[in-house]
């Protein structure tokens, strides 16, 4: 009875009971002497465990960094309404809901800026360069469109169990800052962007 | 305390399975021809010079080498490691303690188990080996620090060459699990 007690106390929890019995089966499996007791081999397998949740515990979560405060159109709102609420909000981009409000693409400042005529590369300046050499606004040939007409899509869009690490993958992957963040029906939780994933590298490792 | 002190010694775990028959014939193989590969050489080439290519310590590497060839005190950086260790360790202890031979076998011993653990060679044998180098009379004693070349870096080299061979023919053995 002593021999249990002690056993037990010495070793950390984990999810599964590992009998002896197991260990004893999995040895004779191996062909070959295996050079190690069960105890060694369970107390090993234990903290090993341990360190695989605390591991798991560690990975954060798209969920847990995006940004929660929505700002989305619809594809029929006009692109003037559009910009103004990227303007106003000081934002790069924004996700294009459908009407049964479904995330179906995202408009950023590459759409507008590709979609006015601006060569590579895709930049302000190069907005400015052209403007300077025309006559009239070089927004003209869209002032008529709406959101529809000019969002990316499909929404490149992820899950907020997504992990962060992925999220990283796919940015550098699709050359994209943002990503919506979408349930499993497609509708709109959050966004995140470059911005968050820089401050989530920050937390991680402070914790 | 005392009942927890000899509680400890009435062990807390079952002892590991038997190995089957397969594992027992290539054990047996290898070291089989492991030993007769030094033996034979040491009779053939050896025999009528001062030099020797076996010493007791290969017996004992051969239960490791052979029969328990997952064991990380079986790999031949620990084999080959610990041995040359040892015998550098016991012949040094020889000729600095030569007037007293019982404190220079057991420094042998201790200071080669000390520094195998040190650079991770941890090899048994190699206890032996270094032993051998105090106890092992005239003939171990006059070779000096060639001790350390033959028998014993050149007997375990052929040993690992055997150990590469012949663990490795047998379908469910693999050999080595690491080399550094």
């Amino acid at each position: 009875m002593a021999k249990e007690k002690e056993t037990k106390s010495n070793l950390p929890e984990a999810g599964i009971e590992l009998k002896e019995e197991d260990i004893i089966t999995a040895m004779q499996q191996i062909p070959g002497y295996v050079d190690i007791t069960p105890r060694d081999f369970k107390e090993i397998y234990l903290l090993a465990f341990q360190h695989a949740l605390e591991r798991l515990r560690r990975e954060v979560t798209v969920g847990e960094i995006m940004t929660r405060e929505l700002v989305a159109v619809h594809t029929d709102t006009p692109l003037a309404e559009v910009a103004e609420a990227m303007g106003r909000r000081g934002i790069s981009g924004v996700p294009v809901l459908d009407e049964t409000n479904k995330v179906v693409g995202v408009v950023s400042e590459k759409d507008f800026l590709s979609r006015m005529g601006v060569r590579e590369p895709q930049n302000f300046m190069t907005l400015v360069s052209s403007c300077l050499r025309t006559k009239g606004c070089v927004a003209l040939p869209i002032k008529k469109q709406t959101a529809g007409d000019l969002m990316s899509t499909p929404a490149v869009t992820v899950s907020p169990v997504t992990q962060v690490r992925d999220l990283a993958k796919l940015f550098t992957d699709r050359r994209i800052n943002r990503a919506p963040v979408t349930d499993a029906e497609g509708h709109l939780l959050g966004i995140v962007t470059r911005g968050d994933l820089v401050r989530a590298t920050l937390q991680v490792d402070r914790s | 305390m005392i009942g927890t002190f000899f509680r400890k010694m009435t062990g807390i775990t079952q002892s590991p399975p038997k190995v089957s028959g397969a594992e027992v014939f290539w054990s047996w193989l290898g070291s089989f021809l492991g030993i007769a590969a030094v033996a034979y050489l040491n009779v053939g080439f050896l025999e009528k010079t001062d030099l020797v290519l076996i010493i007791g310590s290969f017996g004992a590497s051969a239960v490791l080498i052979y029969g328990a060839i997952k064991s990380p005190l079986a790999q031949p950086r620990n084999l080959i490691g610990g041995h040359i260790i040892s015998a550098c360790i016991g012949v040094s202890a020889y000729k600095l303690l030569v007037v007293y031979p019982w404190l220079a076998a057991a420094l042998a011993v201790s200071v080669s188990i000390a520094v195998m653990h040190l650079t991770k060679t941890l090899h048994p044998p190699g206890g032996a080996t270094a032993l051998i180098a105090v106890i092992g009379g005239p003939k171990i004693h006059n070779l000096g620090y060639v001790y350390v070349l033959i028998p014993v870096a050149a007997g375990a080299f052929i040993m690992l060459a055997v150990a590469l061979l012949i663990n490795n023919l047998a379908p469910t053995r693999r050999y080595p699990e690491y080399w550094i």
